[in-house]
């Protein structure tokens, strides 16, 4: 027990420091990358948006891509509002992969409705929000209301991990082109991440004696307050999505449930990207961070408190459509790879 | 089986005697009819209620008429207390006051939460009671969690049902015993043929669901009444109110919701929203 313990504690340690690593990396060589966005011509937010959503789609996951789009920031290869945006665009992304799971389960011939509802429902609710919270976000960039926020001890942790990682950080810099660098950052990050995931106590979620609570229905908020601390502590939608699993003795989750878990989880998700703003001692990445979750709780609390029933009905009933129909399901998929695109090139 | 009517000189007292004559003729009994005033000048203006109570609760060999002034729930909850009765039948609307029109149902939902026996809310257009639509969630059964259910024994909704208004029934019911389940899978890797399976197929499986039907289904064997089971796939509350209406029940009947304080605090009062919005007469079981 004790060694299990030890060994996770190792693991935790060494993700931490892998983090530290990769943001350093990816900070150094983020202006290599320059020239690849001016090639992709991402000028407008509406470029950086759909820049985030595919390159989350191409890494299989957001939290890498919200840091870069923080070092991109760093470097001045985007603006505040590009990276915003891009990190709006990482979490779009990043919601496709339950979905992609479900549709490889599709293909294998498992029921369409059941592989698919919990990524469509993760898609659509983060689509739901994060787009308006987009528009609220941009208006508090714009205003400043934020920019005062900031840690107060961030320069002193930022400084104290700079010298863990920097005998490294410099040898790779010495060696390597700058857009070498960035990619060599970005492959530790998913790695560190990898490593967090399996810090998590999985096993003793396995059957669990509290079974029986995935059978009750709570209040909306009691559930998206739920998400939000659960995916604090995981730091990722997927990994507090598949928690939910092992929960319930045969892997079912009440729907009413499902939606604001997924609400609360879209907000706390963001904690490593504030973790990564810090490391950069970069204040206003820090306030862009901090107006993405402020944005995103805004909408989501207004949701829940004027119109929460009519907005799971919506979200339910888009759901059964997509999956009542192979040519449902195919527009759908279409969708979702034609918008980001389109927001590329626009 | 001692039996509180609450009357509240308003057209609607009408049907709240009939089908109180309804359940008298079946589980005899004493019928107490109550009519609560605001004041002493409210007196004069009840009384044609209880006059009109007597007459159609003529054939009750125990009957008592009781005026209280005051807070119309509260005195009921009083009266209630002080009676010890098995059942409280009461109409809705409370008042003609068209204040109330933005809060319906709010004095019988206080009403059922504060209430020490169980409630039947008269609403609608009730005919006999032929068709009853029993939701049952599976709380205190085979759903249940065993330690917890071990720790704190609470009867399940069917046992209630059967030891409180069995005696109501006339033998020529056709109940439907109705289990939602809102489950979806948790993660695509789920076999989720359960998640759209009939009552039937999830008997024969002995899914925890359709263990919970079989019991059910076993409980209320008895001449003349037909118990079938039903699995509807949806949330809850939208799938009660839509099998309510499309089956065209008499009467739905539902358990209370849980009295435990972290209960209150974290689950959803689907009782209270399956009772503000259906069209029909609803007994709450406690």
């Amino acid at each position: 027990m004790t060694r299990v313990n030890l060994a996770k504690i190792g693991l935790f340690v060494a993700s931490l420091y892998l983090f530290v690593l990769a943001i350093t990396l990816m900070k150094e060589g983020a202006i290599g990358l320059a020239p690849l966005t001016q090639t992709l011509a991402v000028t407008s937010p509406a470029n950086s948006l759909g820049f985030g959503w595919l390159f989350a789609y191409t890494i299989m996951s957001g939290s890498p891509v919200a840091a870069a789009a923080l070092t991109f920031f760093d470097a001045g290869v985007v603006d505040r509002l590009g990276a915003f945006a891009m990190i709006t665009g990482s979490r779009l992304g990043a919601s496709f992969i339950v979905l992609f799971i479900g549709f490889l389960y599709v293909l294998r011939g498992r029921n369409r409705a059941t592989s698919l509802s919990m990524g469509l429902l993760s898609l659509t609710v983060t689509a739901t929000t994060y787009l308006p919270g987009l528009a609220v976000g941009a208006w508090f960039l714009k205003r400043g209301l934020l920019d005062g926020v900031q840690l107060r001890s961030g320069a002193l942790l930022s400084s104290i991990t700079e010298r863990a990682v920097e005998p490294i950080s410099n040898a790779a810099v010495a060696l390597l082109p700058e857009w070498a660098v960035f990619l060599v950052g970005l492959g530790v990050i998913l790695f560190s991440f990898n490593l967090f995931d399996r810090c998590l106590p999985q096993s003793t979620l396995k059957e669990s004696q509290v079974g029986w609570m995935s059978r009750l229905v709570y209040r909306p908020w009691v559930m998206f307050f739920v998400g939000a601390l659960v995916t604090l502590i995981s730091m990722s939608v997927s990994v507090s999505l598949s928690i939910l699993v092992p929960l319930s003795a045969r892997g079912f989750v009440r729907r009413e449930n499902v939606i604001p878990y997924i609400m609360g989880a879209n907000i706390t998700t963001f904690v490593d990207t504030l973790l990564a703003a810090v490391l950069l001692k970069n204040p206003p990445a820090f306030t862009v961070v901090l107006v993405e979750m402020f944005s995103i709780a805004i909408i989501s609390v207004l949701i829940l408190a004027l119109f929460y029933r009519l907005y799971e009905h919506s979200i339910l009933r888009f759901v059964s459509w997509v999956t009542a129909r192979n040519r449902n399901l195919a527009l759908f998929m279409a969708g979702i790879f034609l918008v980001p695109i389109l927001l590329l090139l626009a | 089986m001692r039996i509180l009517l609450v009357v509240h000189a308003l057209p609607n007292d009408e049907v709240t005697l009939h089908l109180g004559t309804q359940i008298a003729g079946q589980a005899g009994g004493a019928i107490t009819v109550l009519a609560v005033g605001g004041n002493a000048r409210d007196r004069a203006r009840v009384e044609p209620s209880l006059g009109r109570a007597r007459e159609i609760l003529a054939q009750v060999a125990n009957l008592q008429t009781r005026v209280r002034l005051g807070s119309p729930v509260r005195q009921v909850l009083r009266e209630a207390q002080e009676g010890s009765y098995d059942l409280i039948v009461v109409g809705e609307p409370w008042h003609d006051n068209r204040l109330d029109r933005f809060r319906p149902g709010s004095e019988s939902v206080h009403l059922v939460e504060n209430a020490p026996c169980s409630v039947l809310v008269v609403k609608g257009k009730p005919r006999p009671i032929r068709r009853i639509l029993l939701c049952d969630s599976g709380a205190g059964s085979v759903l249940a969690d065993p330690v917890l259910r071990a720790a704190r024994p609470s009867p399940s909704l069917l046992a209630r049902f059967a030891a409180q208004v069995a005696e109501m029934l006339q033998g020529e019911e056709d109940i439907t015993i109705l289990h939602v389940m809102s489950q979806i899978g948790a993660g695509p890797g789920i076999p989720g043929k359960q998640l759209r399976a009939a009552a039937e197929e999830l008997i024969d499986e002995r899914s925890p669901e359709g263990e919970l039907l079989r019991q059910d289904v076993q409980m209320l064997v008895r001449p003349g009444v037909q118990a079938r089971p039903l699995v509807r796939h949806g949330l809850v509350l939208d799938e009660i109110l839509h099998e309510a209406r499309c089956g065209d029940y008499d009467l739905v009947v539902i358990g209370a919701h849980p009295g435990k304080l972290w209960q209150k605090l974290l689950l959803d009062y689907l009782a209270r929203k399956i009772m503000v919005q259906i069209d029909r007469p609803i007994l709450v079981i406690k």
